[in-house]
């Protein structure tokens, strides 16, 4: 079996991006900075129904407009749209102006639907209109039992029960969703903006017919996915039809405003909670019954993924008598998709909520309570350093004991992410050139996360050499193919695999340079043996290198103001694990921004519908809050090196705990629980009975 | 957005004349270029105002200061004389936006600023601000909304500096049909509390000069709550200016912004404050005066509270320590 070196240079220690100074600099030409030759804008229409037969569509004014290239209709009519914002059809044209002109050109007939549901509890009734027609929108819940609930609710000590409730989450990477696109009779090129090239590549070969050999998918630089950007979209192909019927490319990227709309999100929970535990805390009966909403769609619809709302329960925890009830409730609204976590985040929030209320009635330090019952012993280590890290036993005072109108408090939560190990289809390649320059060629993407630097620093460390002399391409579907950046995989991936190219090229070396060792100061050297023609090495994922289910624990502080409601987070202390570290900065960054973004969930975001309408009352940032950087609070990274485990992706576990221990330490500095996120200082004023009763 | 000519004014008097029945004022162009980008708003020309004479300025005299339409945010925010003068208007400055919008927004275009009730902001909408129908907000999200209102809309007026203008008894001066038009802040929203569809009382044409603060209320205070830390809007905003002479209250004035469609000020509440020495009780019995009639709705009921705690602070906050 292969193993990592014990002693390493690069490995484990702070290594800067190597694509750092052109991505600060704007160098760095991202999806949507692609200007290819005589390009045009593309643009979507909308449905401004929540539900609608849609009977034609006119493009006779739209085509007639100036600048005006190419038109297309999503599909066939007549056709169906379920919620607002769903595409109907698209333009393209010179000018974004010309455009926006086209669009209102468009003449359609549609015979609206007078009933449609946007809110769950609506959409749960037996007699809300279907989003989808002759199906119910809350199919029977799947349930799930074991042992004797009722029997073992009966005999513990301290039983709490609790509603707890999350919001719909949208992902809102900072790139807009689309790509450039252009058609040839060569084939397809799409400039996209997209964590998995290979499957959009795929996508676009088969929703468009064509050969996949015709089919190229480019990602230099793109500006995060978290889940969403796995697929061609109905905005990739509408873009590639377009560009076939103008002869030029097309660049349709989305607006902020269509983001919110029908490009994914976090599915809602409504989760009812009851847990049982007997005197010394040892867990005993669950009981759960949860709800959410995954929009008009779930799995194959949701491009990619994602899809349902169900959720992991009871969460980390082995409780030995359970009962699970639930379901998804289709509503008109756009479709789910995958999340960073898929499920995790919301469990969390429900489950630690739960334990913390538990652990007040039991009178128990909820960091007791956890090291009591969690299974994992990973946990129980970083339960331990992160209490000593964070002052947990000088710092955990009785719920609602904080003096003063501001109150402070202190709350922890644990994260569990079962997956983080690598594909073992990855493979790569490398081209050492005879003057001694190497460039390494992976089909995968960077999605922000810092892969590049990844297969840097390992190919570094392997080969006795920089960082910065190796050179890096990833995000061409021409080089060997590799994962899309999800299920926080891709370190996993290809750091073996990267590994086995270096082994292979090493071997390679030898024999052809016939020096013993061709590392570090060699390489020049042997390089120069290699005469004329460069030397390219396939090598592919090997097992042994890696694993995966990281953990990790956080622990938050915060400040409550009880007058205006406003919740201050003041400290994270953020404890995780993800085996072999390989770049320290980078994993810090990850954390960073799971921490954030875990954050924003708390405290902030949440998708507002109106009922009267069907729309999308919060399609932009000023309304659509997230965090900025005055929210955010000092975030104490504290690493779990285990090199004996191997590489483990961190992307998805990092932000899974935030949300909990930060509604668990605001409940702690109130002496009541908030049960649903955002917390708002409208909940928070609610919550501490504050808030008149109105008359509705 | 639709099509538009596209002027500069030299003189008030050529940006009144340019700008006609249907055209509109160009300064920092924050909330008209997302008006029109959004088709909320069309205009058959805009005129830019930036270069007007004279409107750029903050003026310091004997009985009142002077603060141009043109004047930046920004500018007010960094103006430590102003700062010394009016510290509730430079805390409220200090409040708007994000440095880059404070950088060009202007007092003028603060004060104009149409409102934010998303369903109003929102393309697909036709509420009643927009000539429709219904208040979609009355009977739907109303979480950011007023709870005072002399008509069916119940969007508030957001605008920070109207809020501490008004505490600080503040008026407008308006070019209006040639002639200069002097509006209290209560005034200059009044039409938006009494129709739906105005946002405040300014007629098409209409060119806010400046703002005079008349000089004498030596304290002033500006507080807001917000969802977030920075860089967002005000639940709730507080101003509260007086004198204080031999540690009692002298020409006192509270406004709060975000709870009605204009200024909220009750007048019973400034005239029991007058001679008072302020202290928790009397702030509370201030604030319960100036939230009695409010009229809360199914997600804005938490602004009462809330109001009644920035009212009782930013009243302490005026005090300091005198």
């Amino acid at each position: 079996m292969p193993e990592w070196p014990a002693q390493t240079k690069y490995i484990g220690q702070p290594t800067t991006r190597v694509d750092a100074a052109p991505k600060v600099t704007g160098r760095a030409r991202y999806s949507s900075d692609i200007q290819a030759n005589g390009w045009l804008y593309g643009m979507i229409l909308r449905s401004k129904w929540p539900a609608a037969k849609i009977l034609s569509v006119s493009f006779d004014k739209a085509r007639g407009l100036p600048g005006v290239k190419a038109v297309a209709v999503v599909r066939e009519t007549p056709f169906t749209v379920r919620y607002y914002g769903e595409e109907i059809a698209a333009v393209a044209a010179t000018t974004k102006q010309a455009c926006l002109d086209a669009l209102r050109s468009i003449e359609i007939k549609a015979e609206p639907r007078e009933r449609f549901v946007v809110r769950e509890d609506e959409g749960r009734k037996a007699d809300s209109p279907q989003v989808w027609e002759g199906v119910a929108n809350a199919p029977a819940p799947r349930a799930r039992n074991t042992g004797d609930v009722d029997a073992a609710f009966a005999e513990c000590a301290a039983v709490i029960e609790g509603f707890y409730t999350t919001p719909v989450q949208i992902h809102h990477p900072m790139e807009t969703h689309g790509s450039t696109v252009s058609w040839t009779e060569e084939g397809v090129t799409s400039w996209a903006s997209t964590q998995g090239i290979s499957s959009v590549g795929d996508g676009l070969a088969g929703s468009l017919k064509l050969d996949q050999s015709k089919v190229r998918v480019i990602t230099d630089y793109m500006g995060g996915g978290f889940g969403a950007k796995f697929g061609a979209g109905v905005e990739g192909v509408l873009a590639a039809r377009l560009s076939r019927e103008a002869k030029a490319p097309v660049r349709l990227m989305l607006t902020r405003f269509d983001e919110a709309l029908a490009v994914g999100n976090r599915p809602s929970s409504f989760q009812r909670i009851k847990l049982g535990a007997a005197a010394d805390g040892t867990l005993r009966a669950f009981e759960m019954d949860n709800y959410g909403t995954a929009g008009i769609g779930a799995g194959a619809a949701s491009e990619g993924g994602g899809g349902g709302a169900d959720i992991p329960a009871p969460y980390l925890y082995k409780v030995p008598n359970s009962r699970v009830k639930q379901k998804a409730v289709a509503i008109n609204a756009g479709s789910a998709r995958a999340f960073r976590a898929p499920g995790n985040p919301p469990a969390s929030y429900g489950m630690e909520s739960a334990m913390d209320d538990l652990a007040v009635k039991l009178g128990m330090d909820p960091v007791e309570l956890r090291l009591k019952n969690d299974p994992s012993p990973i946990r129980q280590r970083e339960y331990a350093l992160g209490a000593e890290r964070f002052g947990w036993k000088q710092k955990y005072r009785k719920p609602g004991s904080s003096p003063g109108v501001v109150k402070t408090g202190v709350g922890c939560a644990g994260a569990a992410w079962p997956a983080g190990g690598g594909s073992h289809q990855t493979q790569g390649e490398a081209q050492i050139n005879p003057d001694g320059s190497i460039e390494f060629r992976l089909g995968v993407q960077d999605i922000g996360t810092g892969t590049k630097t990844v297969i840097a620093v390992v190919a570094a460390e392997l080969l006795g050499l920089r960082p910065e002399q190796i050179t890096v391409k990833v995000g061409d579907t021409h080089f060997p193919p590799g994962p899309g950046s999800g299920g926080s995989t891709t370190c996993a991936s290809i750091s073996p695999t990267v590994y086995d190219v270096c082994t292979k090229a090493l071997q390679q070396m030898q024999t052809q340079s016939g020096l013993a060792d061709v590392r570090g100061e060699n390489w020049y050297p042997a390089c120069k043996k290699l005469g004329v023609n460069p030397l390219v090495v396939h090598g592919q994922w090997q097992p042994g290198l890696s694993s995966d289910h990281a953990c990790g624990v956080q622990f938050a502080e915060v400040a409550v103001d009880t007058e205006t409601g406003l919740v201050t987070v003041t400290k994270v202390v953020a404890v995780h694990d993800c085996g072999l570290i390989i770049d320290k900065l980078t994993l810090e960054s990850q954390i960073n921004g799971g921490v954030i973004m875990g954050m924003g969930y708390a405290l902030y975001e949440e998708r507002v519908m109106d009922d009267l309408s069907g729309v999308v009352l919060n399609p932009n940032f000023e309304t659509y809050k997230l965090p900025g950087i005055a929210d955010v609070p000092e975030i104490d990274v504290v690493l779990l090196n285990m090199p004996e485990r191997g590489v483990i992706g961190i992307g998805e576990p990092a932000t899974v705990p935030t949300a909990a221990a930060i509604a668990n330490a605001v409940a702690n500095a109130l002496g009541v629980r908030v049960s649903s996120l955002p917390i708002t200082p409208a909940k928070v004023l609610a919550a501490l009975g504050k808030v008149p009763a109105v008359a509705t | 957005m639709n099509a538009f000519q596209y002027a500069t004014a030299s003189s008030s008097e050529s940006a009144h004349e340019l700008v006609a029945s249907n055209g509109a004022y160009l300064a920092g162009g924050n909330d008209l270029l997302s008006l029109l980008k959004d088709y909320l708003v069309s205009a058959s020309i805009l005129v830019n105002i930036k270069s007007l004479p004279g409107l750029n300025k903050i003026m310091h005299g004997e009985k009142a200061w002077t603060i141009g339409a043109l004047v930046t945010v920004a500018e007010i925010e960094r103006d430590a004389d102003v700062g010394r003068a009016f510290p509730g208007l430079h805390e409220a400055a200090a409040e708007i936006g994000s440095q880059q919008i404070r950088n060009v927004a202007t007092v003028g275009g603060n004060l104009a600023q149409h409102s934010r009730c998303w369903y109003f902001r929102h393309r697909d909408t036709v509420c009643l601000k927009k000539h429709g129908d219904l208040c979609y907000a009355r009977h739907g999200e109303n979480r950011y909304h007023s709870l005072f209102t002399g008509n069916d809309c119940i969007s508030p007026v957001v605008s920070s500096l109207a809020t501490v203008f008004a505490a600080l008894d503040a008026t407008a001066i308006v070019l209006r049909d040639a002639k200069e038009t002097r509006l209290t802040m209560s005034e200059l929203y009044q039409k938006a509390w009494e129709d739906p569809t105005a946002h405040n009382s300014l007629y098409p044409g209409d060119l806010i000069l400046r703002v005079e603060i008349p000089a004498g209320r030596r304290r002033s205070a500006y507080l807001q709550a917000s969802d977030k830390h920075a860089f967002d809007w005000a639940l709730v905003s507080c101003a509260a200016a007086a004198d204080v002479v031999d540690g009692k209250l002298k020409w006192p004035r509270v406004a709060l912004g975000s709870i009605s469609p204009k200024p909220h000020e009750v007048a019973a509440a400034n005239e029991f404050l007058e001679g008072k020495t302020l202290d928790e009780a009397t702030a509370a019995a201030a604030a319960d005066l100036i939230l009695k009639e409010a009229k809360p709705l199914e997600y804005n009921a938490y602004k009462v509270p809330l109001a009644h705690a920035l009212i009782r602070r930013t009243l302490l906050k005026v005090k300091g320590d005198a």
